[in-house]
């Protein structure tokens, strides 16, 4: 059975009078360990599927199963504790907070999953360390370039050690080499059997890392490629 | 999310906004500044009020009067049937007006849960010490009324070293007479107490007069030839007994005797100007104050005195050893178990007036309910105002911190941790501004306090200090601060905790 299936999943909004399905009726079946990379113009529904994936965003209608949970049926809180244990996000803009150093910033990831006090800081300085940021714990955000802004993000996203990666566009604001970096950092994570379910317009990336290619329109997936000649997934 | 984590938050997104944040406190401040000044007001005039009962032993007291002689007429007698007994107390349902004599008094000591029943027994005296002649009044008690509150308190705990020892206590009502700001050198010092009283001797020259001159003047006027006549025979005899009754009046109170006696000052009493309480300037044993009445016939040149010891038919009685009239008022020191609702029951049942110190306390308590409730309103007002503050400062800040609310629901905390994230926010607010508050309104007491105690001392009003701050009253402020803070943030933090996330992070 799959990891992560979707079953008729929907998700409507209302602006004004006008329906926007931004997703719809979607069914979609993810192993673990899979490099799932979505692909697809503005406004085709990427981002909205990569929220309920990752339960910030709840669904109109259908289902999504995620490790055996049912998404949809999980109360507010305890969609809260699933984002806390078991997935991890990185967003285009990074997302730190800008008034607080890099530790501090991957440390908070772990304010919500129950790790003792007195562990965060070692765990969050360990995994700067293995990004390659150990030299920079101290740094707040703004003093950081843009590909060790989403190191540290991502940083922040693995120190809960998640069983996904949710990425929305994470190479969108970074330029040729520090992306690079990025996938290379990602695909690396994904051969430790980490799911990786990313929203990018960087083709590179979706023929470099990802195990399948998901392609949406207009709320619904069009084409679901396969792509084994990748350097990512495994399947 | 730990509270440590919570508190770690708050306090570094407060820091992010000193100046608002500052600000927000600042109206805190302010609020529980004068909430403390209003309510220590308050509680410093209750502990004074607390203070005076206890010091000058006022809780165990009861004070029993005559009742008035209306009342006394109303309730007991037909006119004309009032006369004193021996016994002095009357018993309910008898016919007799009660009067406070010697009989009184034991009857009243005997009294379950009196532990003393002394009389109020205070005469004029003529005091000198050193050079200086000040005309006083001179309060007579028994040593053990002396080891009771105030005077116990205020006389440095010296007493008489018999009931008729040649000493007296003078306190600082003497030494305000006498022009003293501190009376210890007077200890060990002679006071000479002299006081005029009424006696038979004075009393009886005055009808006397002088005999030939009498018989002269009486001749002198009386028409023999008409002594044949009864009715002008009784007419002499009325006008002669009236003039005589006159001058028997007259030698009684303006021709009165001196009595004078040395007495060494053995106690000098500390100041209690505060409580504003009468106290006779000058005490002394009562046997030996009883040597000044035994001396005459024990009536002060008060008219009303004799007018009673004329009706009791007391005016020949011996004095001095035995019953020594009646007084205005006798002092009951109640055991401190005893009800005093009993006692007051038993001494009007003897037909007095009784009041109980204790009830009047209970009752003065109530009325400080009130008090601090009343003064509470104006506080929470200012309370309320700063409570707007800090929710505007908490709705400013959602706003500007969407996104950092997003990420953290992205992360994991759930709606509870981000609300409580705001509530220990402004509760932060509340608690720095309250502890604040109270050490400013603690100060400001004491500048307002120093203002009046100077203003008091240039007055000559007594000094007391009438703001307090117990712990009870600095942990209702922190209380209220914090409570009153949440309370402000609960509806800022609900919002925050309802910010979708995809919106939050959307928005960047």
């Amino acid at each position: 059975m799959a990891w992560l299936r979707t079953a008729e999943l929907c998700r409507y909004y209302t602006r004004g009078s006008q329906e926007i399905r931004a997703v719809d009726r979607v069914d979609l079946e993810i192993e673990r360990g899979e490099f799932i990379v979505v692909v697809g113009a503005s406004g085709s529904g990427k981002s909205t599927l990569l929220n309920l994936a990752a339960g910030l965003d709840r669904p109109t209608a259908g289902h999504i199963e995620v490790g055996g949970e049912r998404l949809d049926r999980l109360s507010r809180r305890e969609l809260s504790r699933y984002r806390a244990r078991k997935v991890g996000m990185v967003f285009q803009s990074f997302n730190l907070l800008p008034h607080h150093t890099a530790l501090k910033n991957v440390e908070m990831a772990l304010y919500f999953n129950g790790t003792p006090r007195r562990e965060r800081r070692a765990q969050a300085h360990e995994m700067l360390e293995r990004l390659g940021l150990g030299d920079r714990v101290d740094h707040r955000p703004g003093d950081l370039s843009g590909g060790e802004q989403q190191r540290v993000a991502i940083a922040r996203a693995l120190v809960k050690r998640p069983e996904m990666i949710c990425a929305d566009e994470p190479t969108g604001n970074l330029d040729e080499e520090n992306s690079r970096s990025i996938v290379d950092l990602l695909v690396e994570l994904n051969r430790e059997d980490l799911t990786v379910l990313a929203v990018t317009h960087d083709t590179d990336m979706a023929r470099r890392a990802a195990s399948r290619i998901l392609r949406m329109h207009y709320g619904r997936v069009t084409s679901d490629t396969s792509t084994p000649e990748s350097s990512g997934g495994r399947p | 999310m730990t509270l440590h984590d919570l508190v770690d938050l708050s306090i570094g997104s407060l820091w992010r906004i000193k100046l608002r944040a500052f600000l927000t406190i600042a109206g805190v401040v302010i609020a529980i500044a004068t909430f403390v000044a209003m309510l220590s007001f308050a509680a410093g005039n209750q502990k004074w009020v607390a203070r005076a009962y206890s010091e000058l032993g006022l809780l165990t007291r009861i004070n029993v009067t005559p009742k008035e002689k209306s009342a006394a007429a109303a309730t007991h007698s037909p006119a004309g049937s009032q006369r004193e007994t021996s016994s002095g107390a009357a018993p309910a349902g008898t016919t007799k007006a009660a009067v406070l004599d010697e009989g009184a008094v034991r009857a009243l000591a005997r009294i379950p849960g009196v532990q003393l029943a002394y009389p109020f027994v205070e005469f004029d005296v003529t005091a000198s010490v050193a050079d200086t002649q000040v005309t006083t009044k001179a309060r007579a008690l028994s040593l053990e009324a002396m080891r009771l509150k105030p005077y116990s308190t205020f006389m440095n705990g010296a007493v008489f070293s018999s009931e008729d020892a040649g000493e007296a206590v003078v306190t600082s009502e003497f030494l305000k007479q006498i022009g003293l700001d501190r009376g210890e050198a007077l200890i060990g010092q002679n006071l000479i107490l002299s006081t005029r009283v009424a006696s038979l001797d004075s009393a009886m020259a005055g009808v006397m007069g002088t005999p030939v001159v009498e018989l002269r003047n009486l001749l002198r006027t009386v028409r023999l030839d008409s002594l044949r006549y009864a009715a002008y025979r009784q007419g002499i005899l009325r006008r002669e007994l009236g003039n005589r009754a006159g001058r028997f009046l007259d030698g009684l109170l303006n021709h009165q005797m001196t009595v004078a006696d040395t007495l060494r000052i053995i106690a000098v009493g500390k100041k209690m100007d505060e409580y504003q309480v009468p106290i006779s300037p000058v005490i002394v044993p009562e046997e030996t104050a009883r040597r000044f009445a035994s001396a005459g016939i024990g009536l002060s040149s008060d008219p009303s005195d004799l007018l009673t010891a004329i009706q009791s038919g007391s005016l020949f009685s011996p004095r001095g050893g035995g019953d020594a009239g009646t007084y205005p008022r006798v002092t009951l020191e109640v055991e401190p178990r005893a009800s005093h609702e009993a006692v007051i029951d038993s001494v009007e049942a003897l037909g007095f007036k009784a009041f109980s110190f204790a009830s009047e306390f209970k009752n003065i308590q109530r009325f400080f309910i009130y008090y601090y409730a009343g003064l509470s309103v104006i506080g929470l007002i200012a309370l309320a105002t700063a409570a707007l503050g800090i929710a505007n400062t908490m709705i400013m800040s959602i706003t500007e911190r969407r996104r950092e609310i997003g990420i953290l629901k992205s992360l994991g905390a759930d709606e509870r941790e981000i609300q409580l994230t705001f509530l220990v926010e402004s509760g932060t607010i509340g608690a720095v501004g309250a502890v604040i508050g109270i050490g400013l309104g603690w100060v400001g007491t004491r500048i307002v306090a120093l203002v009046m105690e100077a203003v008091m001392k240039r007055e000559e009003m007594p000094v007391f200090d009438p703001f307090s701050l117990p712990v009870w009253l600095i942990l209702v402020a922190l209380l209220f601060g914090v409570a009153v803070s949440v309370a402000a943030g609960a509806y800022p933090a609900r919002r925050a905790a309802r910010v979708d996330p995809v919106e939050a992070l959307r928005g960047e």
